[in-house]
C-alpha cells in the first residue's frame, strides 16, 4: 500500500479489541478507516465510547492496532520497533491532551524543554527552542512559572508549545478544550488555526465541541469504532 | 536539579526516606571506624612481626608475662637460622590493669641487642631514642604524652619510680603509641619487685625476662624458624609471622562479622523504605509517566530518571550518616584523647565506601520500580486519573 493522494497520515482498516475479562470482549474499533490531509485540521467527533481515543492513540503509536495499518508520511509504522516509534513520536507528532498534562514540578520552559531533549536535542539547546516556543504563543512572561501557577488556557498554551517544539507533521489533540470555558477554547482555537495557517502543521482534534469542530476544515464523525461522514453527530 | 525536585516533590516522605539511610549509614561509619582502628593496629602487628620470630612464656597462648631466663638467649643462638634473640621485659603501666576496651598501656625494657636488625623502625617526634647506658630515663609513645603529661627533660612515674623524658615518639597508630619505653635493668627491677614474694625467692632480676625476639638469618624463612623453636622449646608461646596472622584474624573476625551486620541492616531498612517510597512515587505519577512516553521517551531513558532519584535520595541520606558519624567519631576521639584512648578512625576508604554504598543501594532498590515504571503501557498511564 502507498500513499498516492497526499494523505500525511493514514489508518487503514483498524481494529482493537479489549478484553476486559473473560467473555467480556470490547471491539473499540471494528476497521476504521481514516486519512489526514497533508496541511489541514480535522475534527473527529462522535458519542462517548464509539473509539476517538482509541484511534487517535493508534494513530499517534501511542498503541498498536490488532489488525491494520498505520500510514505517515508515505512510510508505515504500526509494525515499527518500539525504538523506532519512540522517535516518531517524538520528532514527527506533537500531542495535546485534555487537562493535566504538564509535569507538575517542572517549569513551563522545563516542561516544552523535554520534548527537545528526547528527540535528541542537547539540553541547552532544547531549552533555547522552548522559550522560542513560548514566546511564540505569548507565553514569554511565564516562563518559569509551574503549572501550578498557570491558568488552564496559559497550560494548555504550553502544551501546544510542546507539541510543536520539535516542528511535527501534524498534531493529535484529544479534547485540547475539554477543560476550558469558552472564551478560553476560543482563544485556544484560534491559536491552533494560526500555527496552521502560518507553518501548514496538520491538527486532528477529537473534541465534543461544535465550536471546535466548526474551526476544523472537515469533520469525520465515529460511531460504534467506525469512521463515518455522517453531517450530525452526537 | 530537576531530579532534586522530583525527589522532594512530597517533602516528609523524602525527608523521612533519606533518614532511614541517614542511620543506617551512620552505624556503619561509626561502626566501620572502629574495625578499622583495629585494621591498624593489626597492621602494625603484622609489620612488627613480619621478619621475625617471639617467644614468651606459657604455650597455650596469649599474653603471658610469666619470666624467661635470659640463660636461653645462648641456646637460641645456637640454633641453626638464627641470627641474633634479644631480651626485653613488658608489663602493663598500671599494676592492676583489668579488661579495657582497647590497647592497655604498656611498660618496656629491651636489651637494644637487636635494634640494629629491628625493621619495625620508630621515628622521634622530639628529643632521641634510649642508649644502652641510661639509666633513669624514658621515652614515651605519642598517645602517652598527654595521659602522663610528659614532656623533655620532664619526669613520669612508673610504678612508683620516676623517669626522665629524653624522647617522644611520633603516631605510629598501633602499638606503641600507648607504650613507654625505659632502660632494660629499670624494667627488670620493677618487675621483680611487684611479683609475688613465693616467686620472688628462686628468681634472680637480672636474668629476667618476658619476651625475646628471635631475629633469623638472612634468607631464613621467619616461620620455619618459629615451627623449629617451638617444636624444641614446647614449653614457650612461640610466635612467628603466620602465627600472628592467624590469631589476629580470629579476633577480628568478630569484628568483621559486627560491621557486616550492620551493613546488612542498614541495607535492608534503607532498602525497603526507598523501594517503598519509589513504588509510591511511580504510582503517583503513573501519568506523568504516559506523558513523557507520548513525548518520545524511551524505557530507557524512564528507568535511568526514576534510578537517578533514587540514587540521589541513597546520596543524601550516605552523606548526612556521614556527616553524623563523623562528627560522633570525632567527639568521642576528642573525649577520650585527654586519656589517650582513641578508638575510632574514620578513613577516607570507609567514607567513601559508605557513600559509595549508600548511592549503591539507593540504585538496586530503586531498579524494580523504575523498571514498572517503564514498563508501563503509555495509553493505560495516560488514561489514569
Ligand atoms: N484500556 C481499556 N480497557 C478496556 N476497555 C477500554 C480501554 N480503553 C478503552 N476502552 C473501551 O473502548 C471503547 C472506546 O474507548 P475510547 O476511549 O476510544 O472512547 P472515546 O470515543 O474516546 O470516548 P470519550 O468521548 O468518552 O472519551 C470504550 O467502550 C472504552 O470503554
Ligand atoms: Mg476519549
Amino acid at each position: 500500500m502507498s500513499d498516492g493522494n497526499g494523505g500525511i497520515l493514514k489508518a487503514v482498516d483498524l481494529h482493537k479489541v479489549y478484553e476486559l475479562g473473560k467473555d467480556n470482549l470490547v471491539h473499540a474499533l471494528r476497521g476504521a478507516s481514516l486519512t489526514v490531509r497533508r496541511g489541514e485540521m480535522l475534527a473527529i467527533m462522535g458519542p462517548s465510547g464509539s473509539g476517538k481515543s482509541t484511534i487517535m492513540h493508534i494513530m499517534g503509536c501511542l498503541d498498536r492496532p490488532d489488525r491494520g495499518e498505520v500510514w505517515l508520511d508515505g512510510h508505515r509504522v504500526d509494525n515499527l520497533k518500539s525504538g523506532a516509534l519512540n522517535q516518531v513520536r517524538s520528532r514527527d507528532i506533537g500531542f495535546i491532551f485534555q487537562g493535566f498534562n504538564l509535569i507538575p514540578t517542572f517549569t513551563a520552559t522545563e516542561n516544552v524543554a523535554l520534548a527537545g531533549e528526547y528527540a535528541g536535542l542537547a539540553r541547552r539547546q532544547a531549552k533555547a527552542a522552548a522559550v522560542k516556543a513560548l514566546r511564540d504563543i505569548g507565553l514569554g512572561d511565564r516562563l518559569d512559572h509551574k503549572p501550578s501557577e498557570l491558568s488552564g488556557g496559559q497550560q494548555q498554551r504550553v502544551a501546544i508549545a510542546r507539541a510543536l517544539v520539535n516542528g511535527p507533521h501534524i498534531v493529535l489533540g484529544d479534547e485540547p478544550t475539554g477543560d476550558l470555558d469558552t472564551a478560553t477554547s476560543q482563544e485556544i482555537i484560534e491559536m491552533m488555526r494560526q500555527i496552521n495557517t502560518d507553518t501548514g502543521t496538520s491538527f486532528v482534534l477529537v473534541t465534543h465541541n461544535p465550536d471546535v469542530a466548526d474551526a476544523c476544515d472537515r469533520k469525520v464523525c465515529m460511531r460504534d469504532g467506525l469512521v463515518t461522514e455522517e453531517e450530525v453527530c452526537t | 536539579m530537576r531530579t532534586f525536585r522530583n525527589v522532594f516533590r512530597r517533602k516528609f516522605r523524602a525527608f523521612l526516606t533519606i533518614f532511614g539511610i541517614t542511620i543506617g549509614i551512620f552505624a556503619l561509619v561509626v561502626m566501620g571506624s572502629l574495625a578499622e582502628k583495629i585494621t591498624l593496629m593489626v597492621n602494625g602487628g603484622t609489620r612488627f612481626y613480619a621478619d621475625k620470630v617471639t617467644l614468651s612464656q606459657g604455650a597455650n597462648g596469649g599474653f603471658s608475662s610469666s619470666p624467661i631466663s635470659v640463660d636461653t638467649i645462648p641456646r637460641i643462638q645456637a640454633l641453626d637460622g638464627v641470627q641474633l634473640a634479644s631480651a626485653s621485659v613488658g608489663f602493663t603501666l598500671n599494676k592492676d590493669q583489668g579488661a579495657s576496651f582497647g590497647m592497655p598501656d604498656l611498660v618496656e625494657g629491651n636489651d637494644l641487642r637487636g635494634r640494629d636488625l629491628e625493621s619495625f623502625k620508630l621515628t622521634y617526634a622530639q628529643g632521641r631514642e634510649l642508649e644502652p647506658t641510661d639509666e633513669d630515663k624514658a621515652v614515651v609513645g605519642a598517645d602517652m604524652v598527654k595521659k602522663l603529661n610528659a614532656r623533655i627533660g620532664g619526669t613520669i612515674n612508673v610504678r612508683g619510680r620516676d623517669f626522665t623524658v629524653v624522647g617522644i615518639l611520633d603516631k605510629t597508630l598501633t602499638v606503641p603509641d600507648t607504650t613507654v619505653d625505659i632502660p632494660f635493668k629499670d624494667a627488670q627491677s620493677i618487675f621483680y619487685n611487684d611479683l609475688p614474694d613465693l616467686v620472688k625467692s628462686h628468681l634472680d632480676p637480672s636474668k629476667l625476662a618476658t619476651t625475646l625476639t628471635i631475629y633469623p638469618k638472612p634468607g631464613v624463612d621467619p616461620n620455619q624458624l618459629a615451627k623449629e623453636i617451638s617444636d624444641k622449646y614446647p614449653e614457650y608461646n612461640v610466635i612467628g609471622p603466620a602465627k600472628f596472622q592467624e590469631q589476629v584474624t580470629n579476633s577480628t573476625r568478630i569484628f568483621t562479622a559486627i560491621v557486616f551486620g550492620v551493613a546488612l541492616i542498614s541495607l535492608l531498612v534503607g532498602g525497603l523504605s526507598v523501594i517503598n517510597t519509589m513504588t509510591m512515587s511511580v504510582f503517583e505519577r503513573t501519568r506523568e509517566v504516559g506523558i513523557r512516553k507520548s513525548l518520545g521517551a524511551s524505557d530507557g531513558r524512564i528507568v535511568r530518571q526514576f534510578l537517578a532519584e533514587s540514587a540521589l535520595i541513597g546520596a543524601l541520606g550516605g552523606v548526612t550518616g556521614l556527616v553524623l558519624g563523623w562528627l560522633l567519631v570525632m567527639a568521642a576521639n576528642a573525649a577520650g584523647a585527654s586519656s589517650g584512648i582513641q578508638i575510632f578512625l574514620l578513613t577516607p576508604r570507609l567514607a567513601v565506601g559508605s557513600v559509595g554504598f549508600a548511592v549503591l543501594l539507593g540504585v538496586v532498590s530503586g531498579l524494580y520500580p523504575s523498571w514498572h515504571a517503564a514498563r508501563l503501557n503509555p495509553v493505560t498511564a495516560l488514561r489514569y486519573e
